[in-house]
């Protein structure tokens, strides 16, 4: 009964037999037989009245929907039942699958595909629409149905879903027909199959999906053009009627829901699409237009892809004409609409996060006022500027309540705080805005401050001190710092420590060395331009905060860069310092600032000079321990051999060139000749001439600074030193008197410096005949009075402040012995000869006369070397020896004289001193038509 | 008794309530045709209909069954089985009308859409009954509706399935009736006044082909109707000669602006058969004279109207005014050609009863063209000499002109020797059975137009049984009941 005509040919039945079919397609059985036909052979029935009988096509439909049905049904019973067999047939899933359990069904749906195909080549218009509708329906039912299946992959992975169903024979089939539906329509219309989809979609929405993103695939710029254009007539047809906007989601949201699957892989269509209904928009034209840019703006709110998509390029996209257009375009617009319009807008900026930062560039490129070097093609109209300018405005509004409000909530700890995804994508850009800022452009760093103030307070923890940081660092004039100023105190009453954590990075970015000398520089500059003017809020809790960060200010002392450490030398000055300083870190400073000190004298810098003489002032005042630190410091370095040239001094080359490219060993070096053993003080001193196939020692040659420096920083050195050792209370009084301790210290220190043996360096002098066992150190000292010439004038320093030249007393003793071997061997025939000799000599017997260890009669004698001859020097330098060998340099000779202030010793009660002119006056006889005129210097 | 029925069936499933619907209404007719010759078509059974088989809920308690499609399918073959069934025609016209008239409420539109896929079945299964209801029902209903189930019927078999315009040719043979209603309603749905108003090809050509194959067609509903002075407006036409008239006079032009429209292809495969079609209408307009002459009803009746002429003329002239500029002399010469042709036979025939005056000044406007300067003209007559015309008509019928053989059977022939001018008969001559018509060769109009030997050949016509041997189509006598009423039924054959 069933006959199974060739495809392709309608079969002409008689009407008898075509009652027949469809009595035997109703009732499902052979009407002749009565039997039950097989699900086969009633497909074959049905689609025999496909063909034959026009009106029968919904039934046969709906009948082969069935078939579908059981099909997709079997197919998946077939798929669990080969999961569940046991692992070790596993390897045979591979192979082809088992005969189904209904056979035939795949073949009826393939014989169907052609059916229906033929159909469609042949009346495109007619059935399309139909088929299509048909199909996408039944694949909506067919994956809603088994979405809940067990072992189905869940609806959002995607890619699973796809190649499950797209292995089923019988949906396979489907969207085959759907495809060819759609493209034979894609040409026409193809809104009729587009519009069956969209409505699916809706229905059946998240197990759907994989039809849509294969056919989206497939088919993409139709299926992004048809959806957006579906989506519009619809909205269109909506807000017409002013429904409820709860009833426009379903579709806008299935539009939103396609276009999210197809942006993932055809983003540059959907934006060119988007972009081009926008453009399209703003020409005059009808209804549907003018709800375009509504409706767009409402698509990119559902979609916040869709939105990251579009927003970049749309704003490439609005050049001043188009924004025109786009004026002209929204001026016909009512009132409350516009206000809609712009209220989702902002609500979309906040909401934009990667194009956040170009759209704000042309927010405030587009409301800044027109100046006079823009473009005049280029300038914008005046209302949209303003429109603009209201539109940023608001914006910072919006984004204001979005921050506070935010923080307001944090009381309900449970919700996390809202997510303001347009402060989150410029939280990357706080250099470029503060920058921007900083460039005090009108209008523009106003809202640019506000911006930075409200992104600050929404990413606190990492991005106020960032932002503080940064300004502290950019900011070149005050009016620039202000920026920073204000903008602390915008945030200090929100955000607790602003000022520490700020410090903090700043500290945190010199050590990483994240910026460049220039920028530490205006760093440190600005850092205490603040501590020194904002006493009030800012600068008070930036001091506190630096000085938990001496120690890393005083290691910027060491910077290579002398701008850099002058800077931070002049922080260091102006800011606070705690109440107890620790040792380690105040010892730091010291040598930190000393160095600097000697740094800047050969940089001749004299603000360096100055300022670490300031700051070596201020630590001095520390405590006592800190200004022995720093007279010890500051001795030390200044007759250290590489300073020694700053002072008009000699200094020793380190023998650098010692040895060329050999590896130094420390066992090589400890058996070098000389060193091994420590033979000074001994007769078996040896004296280096040089190195034995090296030659001779090097010519020194050394940095000899010219003699103004030499003065200069002599000058400086005594006057800072002056100022050390200054009496407390004294220090503003213009006549010092200096603290006897501090003049102790000093000399102590000059001692330690210049005499490294102390082996016999007792304060007492012994005959002057011993000296010649103490030739070596002697020698020693001689050297360095003669490499330091800086020493005499410490000589002097001390001797002012007596009786700390007592503590000299080797010094002078080893000093005042070789000069009597030198006069004694000297050949000369006046004393003028030997110039140095002739100088040491009257600065020892002066300095030593200041210092009370002479008496002046006896002092005075050094008025008269220069003309004296060489025995003659030699002689009064005996009887000094002499002098000083019976009355002992001892503190204790000194008495304290309250009345002065100061310590003074009484001569006459020692003993009469004419005994030791004898001498004196003995050289002024022998000499007196040339002396004549001194005797009267040398009457006890 | 109906809310009795209503109850018992508000508990059924769709289906089974259509059935038993019907069921307890054919008892309810048939009853009441035995008591009374016309039963009363009352309110209540409409609405049982309305509800139970359209599924129109009556109020908004009961929900809304449907019927799926695999039902309808179900109740479309009750339904067609019932009415083969039933062999009482009276309980079968009531019955269906019953179900199907038009009522104006929103019932309607299923109405419709069952009605069409109803007669579209019986169709294709060759329910003679269904298809003589559909007939009668669209002799008796507005003609807006009877354009839409025309639609639906070209719909389903002109184009839908490849090749099942076949079936629907078929009932040519099972309903001529049916036919010729169905042809009066598709020459009003495609009046060619657009593009998607031309007929599609395969409904024309079956139409062509029916018609040809036997002129009388389009005059069975006309001769089966009672004649009545005035037809009620929007209803269709008792027969389809003046639409068909149109198709072939605006053929021409109309497929030149489609052709306009598509972008200047060349649309040509139709025309031959608007050329075999206006033949036929022309034969059948000759046949009417027989049939009109028989019932002395000669120059008393009008089948084509002078008012439905002016609309045509009015188009044609509009229609030559747009498409002047291009070039389209040969299709306007055509059309005025058909036009001349189909005035001059239907006034020969009597089928238009006016004045040369009235044509003169209706023609007017239109562009010049030989023939119909001939025809508005006219031959010179001195007297009206019909009794039974009214002096203002022009009876050459009865008198001709001079030099014609007088044959009373083929009095109106002398129109018909416009043919030969005809565009797409080059071959007309050559047809034996026409060859015997008279005074073919003296009409100058056929000598003006020599373009016709390069058309192609016409396809060879059937040899036409001789016109007046026609028989006289017994089975349909002439009936009595008025178009505009429902009852009483006659059976038709």
């Amino acid at each position: 009964m069933i006959s199974s005509q060739p495809q392709g040919v309608t079969p002409q039945l008689s009407p008898q037999e075509l009652s027949l079919q469809i009595k035997s397609f109703l009732s499902g059985s052979d009407p002749q037989h009565g039997q039950k036909l097989s699900l086969r052979d009633h497909a074959r029935c049905s689609l025999l009245l496909l063909r034959c009988l026009p009106p029968a096509r919904h039934a046969v439909l709906e009948h082969l929907r069935s078939v579908f049905h059981d099909s997709v049904s079997s197919f998946l019973n077939e798929r669990d039942s080969q999961d569940c067999l046991p692992q070790t047939t596993s390897s045979q899933r591979r192979g082809p699958p088992p005969p189904p359990s209904t056979p035939g069904l795949d073949e009826v749906t393939k014989e169907v595909q052609k059916v229906l195909e033929e159909f469609i080549k042949l009346n495109p218009r007619a059935w399309a629409p139909l088929i299509s509708a048909w199909s996408i329906e039944l694949m909506g039912q067919l994956s809603s149905k088994h979405a809940n299946r067990q072992g189905m992959p869940h609806s959002t992975s995607l890619n699973e879903l796809l190649q499950l169903w797209m292995s089923c024979g019988a949906t396979r089939v489907l969207m085959d027909i759907y495809t060819l539906c759609l493209s034979t329509m894609i040409d026409t219309c193809p809104d009729a199959c587009v519009d069956a989809l969209l409505d699916t979609s809706v229905q059946h929405s998240p197990h759907f999906d994989w039809v849509v993103a294969h056919i989206g695939n497939s088919f993409p710029s139709t299926i992004i053009s048809r959806v957006l254009s579906c989506g519009l007539k619809d909205f269109c047809s909506h807000s017409s009627t002013s429904e409820t906007p709860e009833k426009r989601v379903p579709k806008l949201g299935s539009v939103v829901g396609i276009l999210g699957h197809l942006s993932s892989r055809h983003g540059n269509s959907i934006r060119q699409e988007i972009l081009r209904m926008f453009h399209e928009s703003l020409r005059p034209g009808n209804k549907q237009q003018r709800a375009t840019l509504p409706y767009l703006l409402q698509l990119a709110a559902l979609s916040p892809s869709l939105l990251g998509t579009v927003c970049q390029d749309l704003v490439d996209s609005l050049k001043p004409s188009t924004l025109a257009q786009l004026q002209q375009h929204c001026s016909t617009l009512p009132r409350e609409e516009l206000d809609n319009m712009l209220n989702l807008c902002i609500h979309l900026a906040c909401q934009t996060s990667t194009g956040a930062p170009r759209l704000l560039r042309f927010l405030l490129d587009t409301a800044m006022p027109a100046s006079v070097i823009t473009t005049p093609g280029l300038a914008v109209h005046d209302s949209v500027r303003e429109a603009c300018d209201r539109i940023v405005r608001l914006l910072l509004l919006s984004l204001q309540k979005q921050v506070y409000g935010r923080t307001g909530g944090r009381s309900a700890s449970d919700a996390p705080p809202k997510v303001v995804p347009f402060l989150d994508a410029m939280r990357g850009h706080l250099p470029e805005l503060c920058a921007e800022m900083l460039r005090l452009e009108r209008k523009r760093h106003l809202w640019l401050h506000q911006l930075l103030g409200l992104l600050c307070i929404y990413s606190s923890p990492p991005c106020a001190p960032e932002a503080l940081c940064l300004l502290l660092t950019l900011a070149h004039s005050s009016e620039e710092l202000g920026l920073a100023v204000q903008l602390h105190a915008v945030l200090s009453s929100s955000i607790q420590g602003l000022a520490q954590a700020a410090v903090a990075r700043c500290v945190a970015q010199v050590h990483a060395g994240a910026l460049t000398d220039k920028r530490a520089l205006q760093l440190l500059q600005n850092l205490a331009l603040i501590v020194q003017s904002e006493e009030g809020g800012m600068g008070r809790e930036i001091g506190a905060a630096l000085s938990e960060y001496l120690s890393d200010f005083g290691q910027l002392l060491l910077h290579s860069n002398p701008g850099v450490c002058e800077a931070a030398c002049l922080l260091l000055c102006c800011c606070p310092l705690p109440s107890t300083l620790p040792p380690a870190q105040l010892h730091l400073l010291i040598r930190s600032s000393s160095f600097l000190l000697f740094h800047s004298m050969h940089l001749r810098s004299s603000a360096g000079i100055s300022s670490s003489s300031r700051l070596l002032t201020r630590l001095c005042k520390v405590s006592h321990a800190g200004k022995k630190a720093v007279l010890h410091q500051l001795v030390e370095g200044a007759l250290h051999p590489g300073n020694a040239g700053l002072f008009g001094g000699q200094g020793t080359n380190q023998s650098p060139q010692k040895v060329e490219g050999a590896s130094a060993s420390l066992l090589e070096n400890n058996s070098y000749l000389g060193s091994t053993v420590d033979f000074s003080g001994s007769v078996w001193s040896v004296f280096h001439a040089g190195v034995i196939g090296s030659g001779l020692k090097p010519e020194e040659k050394n940095r000899q600074s010219g003699q103004v420096e030499c003065t200069e920083n002599t000058q400086s050195l005594l006057s800072l030193l002056c100022s050390c050792c200054a009496k407390k209370g004294d220090e503003d009084g213009h006549l010092m008197t200096l603290d006897p301790e501090a003049a102790k210290t000093l000399a102590v220190t000059i001692t330690e410096c210049a005499c490294p043996d102390v082996t016999n360096s007792e304060l007492s002098w012994p005959p002057e005949e011993h000296a010649r066992t103490t030739v070596q150190r002697d020698l020693l000292i001689y050297t360095c009075f003669r490499r330091n010439p800086l020493l005499f004038q410490l000589l002097h320093l001390v001797a002012q402040g007596r009786p700390a030249l007592c503590y000299c007393s080797v010094l002078l003793r080893g000093l005042l012995a070789t000069l009597l071997s030198h006069w004694e061997a000297s050949r000369e025939l006046t004393s003028a000869d030997s110039s140095w000799h002739l100088m040491a000599s009257c600065e020892l017997v002066s300095s030593m006369g200041e210092g009370q260890l002479l008496p002046p009669a006896l002092a005075n004698m050094h008025e008269m070397f220069s003309l004296l001859a060489p025995y003659e020097v030699r002689l009064l330098l005996l009887s000094v020896w002499d002098f000083v060998r019976e009355n002992g340099p001892f503190p204790q000779r000194f008495v304290f004289q309250a009345a002065k202030g100061i310590f003074s010793r009484d001569f006459t009660r020692e003993g009469d001193p004419a005994k030791y002119m004898g001498i004196v006056h003995s050289v002024l006889h022998r000499n007196i038509e040339r002396l004549g005129l001194l005797s009267g210097r040398f009457q006890v | 008794m109906m809310s009795d029925i209503r109850h018992s069936l508000l508990r059924r499933d769709a289906l089974s309530a259509a059935k038993e619907v019907l069921y307890h209404l054919d008892i309810y007719f048939s009853s009441q045709l035995q008591n009374a010759p016309v039963p009363m078509v009352e309110k209540g059974p409409i609405e049982l209909l309305e509800e139970f088989v359209f599924q129109i809920p009556r109020d908004r308690g009961s929900h809304n069954k449907r019927l799926t499609a695999m039902q309808e399918l179900q109740l479309l073959e009750i339904l067609c089985n019932y009415f083969q069934d039933q062999t009482k025609e009276a309980v079968r016209q009531v019955i269906f009308s019953s179900l199907f008239s038009p009522q104006g409420n929103k019932a309607d539109e299923q109405r419709m859409v069952l009605l069409g896929k109803l007669t579209s079945m019986a169709v294709a299964v060759c329910r003679v009954p269904v298809l003589e209801c559909a007939a009668s029902w669209l002799q008796r209903t507005p003609a807006v509706y009877c354009v839409r189930l025309a639609k639906a019927l070209v719909g389903d078999y002109c184009g839908l399935v490849p090749g099942s315009i076949q079936t629907l040719k078929q009932i040519f043979n099972v309903s001529p009736r049916f036919c010729c209603q169905f042809i009066t309603a598709v020459a009003a749905l495609y009046d060619m006044s657009t593009e998607e108003l031309i007929p599609p090809h395969d409904l024309l050509e079956m139409i062509v082909s029916w018609i040809f194959e036997d002129p009388r067609l389009i005059l069975i509903t006309f001769l089966n109707t009672p004649i009545t002075a005035n037809l009620p407006i929007g209803y269709l036409e008792v027969s389809p000669l003046m639409g068909l008239v149109r198709w072939c006079v605006i053929a021409p032009l109309a497929y030149r602006r489609k052709q306009k429209a598509a972008g200047g292809v060349p649309i040509v495969e139709d025309q031959n058969l608007y050329s075999k079609l206006h033949l036929s209408v022309l034969q059948g307009l000759m046949v009417l004279q027989t049939h009109l002459t028989e019932k002395s009803l000669y120059g008393r009746l009008a089948l084509i109207l002078f008012e439905q002429l002016v609309p045509l003329v009015e188009e044609l002239g509009q229609l030559c005014e747009e498409l002047n500029p291009l070039n389209a002399e040969q299709e306007m010469e055509l059309a005025l050609d058909r036009l001349a042709q189909a005035l001059q036979v239907s006034m020969a025939t009597g089928a238009l009863l006016c004045t040369r005056d009235d044509l003169r000044t209706l023609c007017a406007r239109l562009p010049h063209n030989n023939l119909m300067q001939l025809v508005v003209s006219g031959p010179v007559q001195p007297q009206p000499a019909h009794p039974t015309l009214t002096p203002a008509y022009y009876p050459h019928i009865h008198t001709p002109p001079l030099g014609y053989p007088t044959l009373p059977a083929h009095a109106a022939l002398p129109a018909h020797t416009a043919l030969p001018t005809h565009a797409a008969l080059p071959t007309h001559a050559a047809i034996p059975p026409h060859t015997a018509l008279p005074a073919h060769t003296a009409l100058p109009g056929h000598a003006a137009l020599p373009a016709h030997a390069t058309l192609p050949a016409h396809p060879a016509l059937p040899t036409h049984a001789a016109l007046p041997t026609h028989p006289a189509l017994p089975g349909h006598p002439v009936q009595t009941f008025m178009p505009g009423m429902t009852f009483p039924f006659r059976p038709m054959r």
